[in-house]
């Protein structure tokens, strides 16, 4: 495992400096490419899930199937990762678009907009892999560090990231809600019921969706919009879950306590966000399908560009990084979604922090 | 525009009937099905100016006047209601991905094909008034509905117009439907322009005193006669107080109509582009800020992020992160211009979306803090 880097003030001040500099060169050129970029992926995802949905009703034979099935999981992954989650960033709120506002979309998944809103783009874009601070880092189910305390439950991990995994949508939709502080009496009742009460509403209503709403209108062929709706939730929750678990949890990626940011600077924020997250390798479609969340570390660092200029910018955030001696952490999905795996598997054993020598 | 009672009182019986299929079709449980938006988009790709909630409009010819002065003719979809003489509207352009308004006069009084004329002259640094002379015929445009009451009061009095450079827009429309409706009023119009730079629409408005002699036309060219004063506007009509009267032109020009009428100002209607934005002063210490509705005020020092100041004022702005990442805390800035603290951008003085915790002012502020803004 690669060393964490720490540098000294005037350093950071001038990786802060470097940094903002790219930013505002980049801010400069956004424009109508990135506006009709958006709008072509959200027409190409309504697309796909008109076809897709249409398939699935009106479709004959186990082909048409398996097309419909495999059409709106395409429809439903690149609505969330490059639609929803960016738009929600605030990647686009410039083109005063009122259906493509930050504060105002609304996506295709169990997760309420405004609970999301809160768990991510507030909580963990600032907390980011923060120790107890970033709810992100483990989903509060997961130990994938030795400062995270190790109990019993964390030697059958891998069956709970299975599960996790499988009903991905689920564990985002109720992050928000903070079960866990209700269970430990650390909540009211009253407050519980009021983050329980969007939740709910989301979650009802995508169900009636998708598995109320379409089978019905498909008559006898309910069944298999049933099924296939089902099936392109399941495909899309495990694509979501593997993108996002190798954005901050590959072997590379260090974590942070809440001592280490006391009186962070903008230097050591943004020291953070690239040494918290990881990027993954791989073609225009396979960065499209990501949400160019394969360029996590660009994303960390400005979570609201518009996501296709990450690209643009990441041989110059490389050159950065190589320049302050900073690792940047990248490889392909496989190599990376491995060192995952075994983070997790070795987490799962009370393993004991390493020597302090390594560490500093 | 005239609409018959009978309509009227049909669409008035209709309503409880349409309100509650339209809640039904409202209803979150119809999602996606009941996307009106994303239907309308998928509409727009047969038909670009295809919409069953906004007025938009096919760009069907375009006449330059001047060199910095151009018309647009535009046929509207049917979501348009029609206008009077003298209103305005907003013109919606993309402009460079982002949807961009501003408002302009109708030049053009309601014509039976129903087509619309806005004339616009090029700012300096508009980008939208450079974006709407770029445009072509077949482009498509967003509309609002007609606004402002800017007209001749009815009954007989005698009026006088006056109007400077790209003022003259709303008063063409207004001279074209009173010579059809009331051709017998008394009617003077005074426009002021310079003939070394050109006199907006000199050779329409000569046309039309031609067709109709009731109409009396001074044009002032500022070029020899120099800028035109209270004195002058006596002096060409001389019953000027018995004269209901318009004005519509540049600041300068409106202070100085102002002067003329000064202690009778309610013989005068005035018409002014757009809304007089605060000053930008950097160097003042602190700026006021309007925020919210019900109104609240509160002040900002300079430097300080808005966020700041709105918490020590006492009031509770939604917010998150405070470092300008999550985006809880953006509002709708309907005027006045702020630094980016963060990136030391500077706004432009117009309506755009900001956020409080990275933005300190340079002038007095008017925020809403519903980030859609109120017109959706």
């Amino acid at each position: 495992m690669n060393c964490k880097t720490r540098l000294d003030p005037a350093s950071l001040d001038a990786l802060a400096h470097d940094l903002d500099q790219l930013r505002l060169a980049i801010n400069s050129q956004v424009g109508e490419r990135d506006a009709r970029h958006i709008c072509r992926v959200r027409g190409t995802a309504q697309a796909a899930a008109i076809s897709g949905r249409g398939l699935l009703m009106f479709g004959f034979g186990p082909v048409s199937w398996v097309l419909g099935v495999l059409s709106l999981a395409t429809a439903k992954i690149v609505e969330n990762m490059e639609v929803g989650h960016n738009v929600m960033h605030g990647q686009y709120d410039w083109m005063n678009d009122p259906t493509l506002n930050s504060q105002s979309y609304e996506w295709d998944i169990v997760c309420d907009g405004d609970h999301w809103r809160h768990s991510h783009n507030v909580q963990h874009h600032d907390h980011t892999n923060i120790v107890g601070k970033d709810h992100d880092y483990g989903y509060g189910m997961l130990r994938l560090t030795e400062s995270q305390r190790w109990s019993p439950w964390n030697l059958l991990q891998p069956l709970w990231y299975l599960l996790l995994a499988i009903n991905f949508q689920w564990g985002v939709a109720i992050h928000d809600i903070k079960i866990g502080r209700y269970l430990k009496r650390r909540m009211g009742k009253e407050e519980f019921r009021q983050r329980m009460r969007p939740f709910l509403r989301k979650a009802g209503r995508q169900l009636f969706k998708d598995y109320v709403l379409f089978p019905a209108l498909a008559f006898w062929q309910w069944p298999r919009v049933l099924l296939g709706n089902l099936l392109a939730n399941l495909i899309r929750n495990l694509w979501t879950n593997a993108i996002i678990f190798c954005g901050h949890f590959t072997t590379d990626a260090h974590t942070y306590s809440r001592e280490e940011v006391r009186n962070e600077s903008r230097g050591q924020w943004y020291l953070r966000q690239i040494q918290g997250s990881s990027n993954l390798e791989g073609g225009r479609w396979f960065h499209l399908l990501s949400g160019h969340l394969s360029h996590q570390i660009e994303h960390h660092l400005f979570p609201d560009l518009p996501a296709p200029r990450y690209a643009e910018i990441a041989p110059q955030v490389r050159e950065i990084c190589a320049r302050y001696g900073i690792h940047y952490n990248t490889g392909s999905f496989w190599k990376q979604y491995w060192g995952v795996l075994l983070r997790m598997a070795r987490h799962s054993l009370p393993t004991r922090p390493r020597l302090a020598a390594q560490g500093s | 525009m005239d609409r018959s009672p009978s309509a009227s009182s049909s669409r008035a019986d209709g309503a409880p009937l349409r309100g509650r299929i339209a809640r039904l079709w409202r209803h979150p449980l119809l999602a996606p099905l009941n996307d009106g938006a994303a239907w309308e988009r998928a509409a727009q790709l047969l038909r670009a100016d295809f919409s069953l909630t906004e007025v938009r409009a096919t760009v069907v010819g375009v006449e330059q006047h001047l060199p910095d002065l151009t018309s647009l003719w535009l046929r509207p979809n049917r979501r348009f209601r029609g206008f009077l003489p003298g209103q305005h509207l907003a013109l919606t352009l993309n402009v460079d991905g982002a949807r961009q308004s501003r408002c302009f006069s109708l030049s053009q009084a309601p014509r039976a094909d129903g087509l619309l004329r806005l004339t616009i002259k090029r700012q300096p640094q508009g980008v939208v008034s450079a974006a709407a002379h770029a445009l072509k015929v077949g482009q498509t445009v967003g509309l609002s509905q007609a606004q402002g009451r800017f007209a001749a009061r009815p009954g007989d009095q005698p009026l006088l117009l006056i109007s400077a450079g790209s003022g003259v827009t709303p008063m063409i429309a207004i001279v074209q439907g009173l010579v059809v409706k009331q051709p017998q009023r008394s009617l003077t119009l005074i426009h002021c322009g310079n003939s070394s730079s050109g006199i907006a629409c000199a050779d329409e408005l000569n046309d039309l005193a031609r067709q109709w002699p009731g109409l009396e036309l001074i044009l002032h060219d500022s070029a020899c006669s120099g800028r035109l004063n209270p004195a002058q506007i006596a002096a060409y009509v001389p019953d000027w107080q018995q004269r209901e009267a318009l004005a519509c032109g540049p600041s300068a020009f409106m202070a100085m109509v102002e002067q003329r009428y000064a202690g009778r100002l309610a013989q005068l209607q005035q018409e002014r582009f757009g809304f007089v934005a605060a000053p930008v002063d950097p160097d003042a210490p602190q700026h006021k800020v309007r925020f919210g509705d019900p109104e609240q005020v509160f002040t900002a020092a300079a430097g300080q992020s808005l966020l700041n100041a709105a918490i020590a004022a006492g009031l509770q702005p939604r917010h998150g992160c405070g470092k300008g990442i999550c985006r809880s805390c953006q509002c709708r800035k309907r005027s006045g211009s702020v630094r980016n603290l963060l990136t030391n951008a500077i706004s432009g003085n117009g309506e755009e979306l900001i956020q409080l915790c990275i933005s300190t002012p340079l002038s007095a502020l008017d925020l809403d803090p519903q980030p859609q803004g109120t017109n959706r």
